[in-house]
């Protein structure tokens, strides 16, 4: 496909009275290619208008170039038809006199009657012949808008823009001229370009969708290919099976903008009290079991004893807004999957490398591999029943949900299915799913099995929508699954406070690992500001009934462990460890210089101290790492270790340079 | 009620000298110096007030002295082109037009710069000619101001003849009549043409409304 429309680096400023300049766009690159239907979307005042209006001609950018066809556009013309959000049809004129008019105008080199077939043919493509005498007032908005869109297909533009054409219409007559929409702009092969704040619609209709960052100096955030086959029906696209995560995907895009919004409109200072250097602090969590020790250090007053008299616990719903919230220093900190620290300082998901480092493991275990119990029911009870099934039935890829690209979850079940001959990135298909939507996407068959933190394993197995087929105690007991994650360049502004805070997260940390404690932690996580579940479903668990019985799946499984003393110690083995994971399925490159990455990001001597102030004995002997298939790892030659291993992707080695960012004040 | 009076009520038609006539006839030959006045009024007023609306810089250059203008009473206008016009009957045309134009320009210029954005965006994306511009967008959308100010214009021509038949004495008409009539204490004549003068304005106003909703509310 080749480009027809480009815009290079575009930006647009407006002249404010008093002098100033709003600026509206900056650094805008886009490709739009014959044929392709492109959606932008943001929120209100984000330009996206302004950019459809430069695509136009309508107005021109400040810098940069918009160009279609190659040649540079400075003025609107008929080959860059638009449709507006309020139809403008003149008032005076019938529905067929205003195709006409613009007919006329445009098609100039037809015969009249030629002009006449086109307007006539262009009325019954919209299904308006009935209405073709009739003034626009005697129209509803649904009909207007078809005929603007009968107008503006009419001339047979290069390009077809639209207007948040669908905007002002009812949500009955939106859906049926999205649909004529579609069908026409497929049969004709049109090139469209459509501003939206419907994020349906930009899913049913758009191969791309383009998603700009709030103003202002508004930037396009992310772009989104929409992989769902063509032709699509309204009512049958939501079946397809990436459909929601499109739409999450977009939802979660224009949800973090607004977030972003309040966090600016929200002037952060920073407090110093108390020989700390900041007292106020934004911490990152999603519900989950593993949240306990935030929690418990907020509501028992771990934090306020250690001095941090200001913490605000930020629930999150995924991991994606906990990295977002780090990546952007909106959060000061946050419980992180345990590679994240690893994953996010060497760059992961293409992102820019963001130094990030841990000084706490928070939790350990916790974890499970739960299948759909179809599987149970058709005497899958094993990994290795679960390959033969998957040899068996070729035609079918098996999905199952993990929660992050840099988690545990990802990694032990990517581990333990390589363990089992199953290679995860061609023998089945792993999906990224926030935690919560686990149980729900099970049920609805969208996903065969997750591996996730508790309590969403037990909560599937004691809904009987799924069954426990590997614990941690199958994978790698004592396996590290929330760590304390800070930005570097934050760390080191706020050594004391970063002190203050491993301290009173640790003494968390020992208040959960008391049986005694179990129960009033239950009911504190069951609370609406946690996790808003039933205590029911959430269990701490005692390590020392670790049972996973498949005839009995409702029993206790569920065995975090919070507090280990030199087990809460940030280790360097298992993070290097995970960073062999990483590169072992070409999630990133395994970096060269390894040993410099480790050492940032676990920092050792800030739990020491803070343990040492608390009067804990974390004296630890190093010790190789063990998982269920028997190999072990023990941080001396991590390539010999990739070499090892017999399924992996392709594995690339390469120097990862971490800049040293300005401090973050 | 005197005989007079009685007279000019039943014979709106007499005749008696230039003068001396009828009220119909009066009011007819008012109506004429109206309908001259205005229709110059109304071909200027619409063409300078297109002018004033699409341009903003003419607007700003002129507007001001439009507004000055405007605010001059139309029985000062009448010493004015007395002197100037030296005749009656030309000055008395003068002061209809330029009391009726002010309304009629103003309301046109407004008409023109609110066109909405959207037909603007229309005609440019379809690169309109000038002319199926004018004559397809910007007519028909001013076209309900440019009515506002005629509607108000001929109200305000038909104040403006009665005032200056009564100053510039001679011309028959029935702001004539009812000065002739004050010199000569007849008090039941002047209530009678006052009855006239008041149906004549409804019924023009009455004429413009049904013409403004035959044209411009389509």
């Amino acid at each position: 496909m080749s480009v027809l429309v480009s815009v290079e680096q575009v930006e647009k400023s407006f002249p404010l009275p008093g002098g100033q300049e709003y600026l509206a766009l900056k650094g805008i690159d886009l490709q739009i290619h014959r044929g392709e239907f492109v959606s932008l979307i943001g929120h209100s005042g984000c330009g996206k208008s302004t950019l459809l209006n430069m695509v136009a001609g309508l107005s021109l950018p400040t810098g940069g170039i918009v160009a279609l066809d190659g040649h540079t556009i400075t003025a609107p013309g008929p080959d860059r038809m638009v449709v507006f959000q309020h139809y403008s049809l003149l008032p005076w004129l019938t529905v067929r006199q205003n195709i006409a008019l613009a007919v006329n105008a445009v098609l100039k080199n037809h015969s009249p009657a030629e002009r006449q077939q086109i307007v006539e043919e262009h009325i019954d493509l919209v299904g308006l012949r009935h209405a073709a005498d009739k003034p626009p007032a005697q129209l509803s908005g649904g009909m207007k808008q078809r005929v603007a869109i009968a107008r503006a297909l009419a001339l047979r533009p290069k390009v077809l823009l639209l207007d948040e054409p669908f905007g002002a219409l009812d949500a009955l007559t939106r859906g049926n001229l999205q649909e004529q929409l579609r069908r026409i702009c497929e049969e004709h092969q049109m090139t469209t370009l459509m501003v939206t704040h419907d994020v349906d619609e930009a899913v049913l209709l758009s191969d791309r969708v383009v998603m700009l960052t709030n103003g202002p100096g508004s930037r396009i955030g992310n772009i989104l290919t929409i992989d769902i086959p063509r032709p699509r029906r309204r009512l049958e696209v939501v079946n397809h099976p990436s459909y929601y995560s499109y739409r999450s995907e977009i939802i979660y895009f224009l949800n973090q903008q607004k977030r972003i919004k309040q966090w600016r409109a929200r002037r952060s200072t920073v407090v110093a009290r108390h020989g700390l250097e900041k007292i106020n602090l934004e911490i990152g969590f999603v519900p989950l079991t593993a949240c306990a020790p935030l929690a418990v250090a907020k509501e028992k007053g771990f934090f306020a004893k250690h001095g941090l008299e200001e913490v605000n616990l930020v629930r999150e719903t995924s991991w994606r807004g906990i990295q977002d919230g780090i990546q952007g220093g909106y959060l000061d900190a946050a419980q992180m999957p345990a590679g994240m620290p690893v994953w996010m300082s060497l760059g992961g998901g293409d992102n820019p490398p963001q130094p990030v480092v841990t000084a706490l493991t928070l939790t350990r275990n916790g974890n499970a591999i739960t299948l759909h119990k179809r599987f149970y029911e058709q005497g899958i009870h094993t990994l290795s029943q679960l390959k033969a099934y998957i040899l068996d039935s070729p035609s079918r890829r098996l999905t199952f949900g993990v929660v992050h690209p840099s988690s545990m979850h990802n990694l032990l079940l990517r581990y333990w299915l390589a363990a089992g001959g199953i290679h995860p990135d061609q023998d089945v298909v792993l999906k990224t799913l926030p935690p919560a939507q686990m149980v729900a996407n099970l049920t609805a068959g969208n996903i065969d099995g997750y591996c996730v933190g508790e309590p969403w394993n037990l909560r599937a197995a004691l809904e009987g929508s799924g069954f426990t087929v590997a614990t941690d105690l199958e994978i790698w007991l004592g396996h590290p699954g929330k760590v304390l994650g800070v930005r570097e360049d934050w760390a080191r502004a706020y050594p004391n406070t970063h002190i203050a805070l491993v301290k009173a997260l640790l003494e968390a940390c020992r208040y959960c690992e008391d049986p005694a404690h179990h129960d009033e932690i239950r009911e504190l996580l069951s609370r609406r500001a946690y996790l808003s579940t039933d205590p029911s479903y959430i269990h701490l668990g005692d390590p020392q009934r670790l049972i996973c019985d498949l005839d009995r799946p409702m029993r206790e499984y569920a065995h975090h462990r919070f507090f280990l003393g030199a087990g809460n110690r940030p280790s360097r083995t298992e993070h290097l460890w995970m960073m062999t994971q990483m590169a072992r399925w070409g999630d990133l490159p395994f970096p060269r210089n390894w040993v410099e990455i480790v050492e940032r990001v676990c920092q050792v001597g800030v739990f020491s101290t803070a343990a040492r102030e608390l009067g804990l004995d974390v004296s630890y002997q190093r010790q190789p790492i063990q998982l269920f298939d028997g190999i072990p790892f023990n941080g001396e030659d991590p390539l010999a270790y990739l070499n090892s291993l017999a399924i992996k992707h392709d594995i690339y080695v390469a120097e990862v340079a971490l800049d040293r960012r300005p401090v973050l004040l | 009620m005197d005989e007079r009076s009685r007279y000019l009520i039943l014979h709106p038609l007499y005749r008696n000298s230039d003068l001396d006539q009828g009220l119909l006839r009066q009011t007819l030959a008012s109506l004429q110096r109206v309908a001259i006045g205005y229709c110059s009024a109304a071909l200027v007023g619409i063409t300078l007030g297109i002018l004033v609306g699409s341009s903003v810089w003419i607007n700003r250059a002129l507007d001001p002295i439009f507004q000055f203008l405007r605010m001059v009473a139309p029985l000062a206008w009448v010493p004015i082109s007395l002197a100037a016009l030296q005749r009656n009957e030309p000055a008395a045309l003068f002061v209809i037009f330029i009391t009726s134009i002010w309304p009629i320009l103003i309301n046109t210029a407004v008409g023109v710069r609110q066109i909405p954005e959207d037909y603007i965006n229309v005609s440019k994306v379809l690169k309109l000619s000038k002319v199926d511009f004018f004559f397809k967008v910007l007519l028909p959308s001013a076209l309900p101001y440019m009515f506002t100010g005629l509607r108000i214009g001929i109200g305000l021509s038909w104040l403006a003849i009665i005032a200056a038949e009564i100053v510039m004495s001679g011309v028959p008409g029935i702001g004539f009549f009812i000065w002739d009539a004050y010199q000569q204490n007849y008090v039941t004549e002047i209530i009678v043409a006052v009855i006239y003068i008041g149906a004549v304005g409804l019924l023009l106003d009455r004429l413009m409304s049904v013409l403004q909703n035959k044209i411009a509310n389509q």
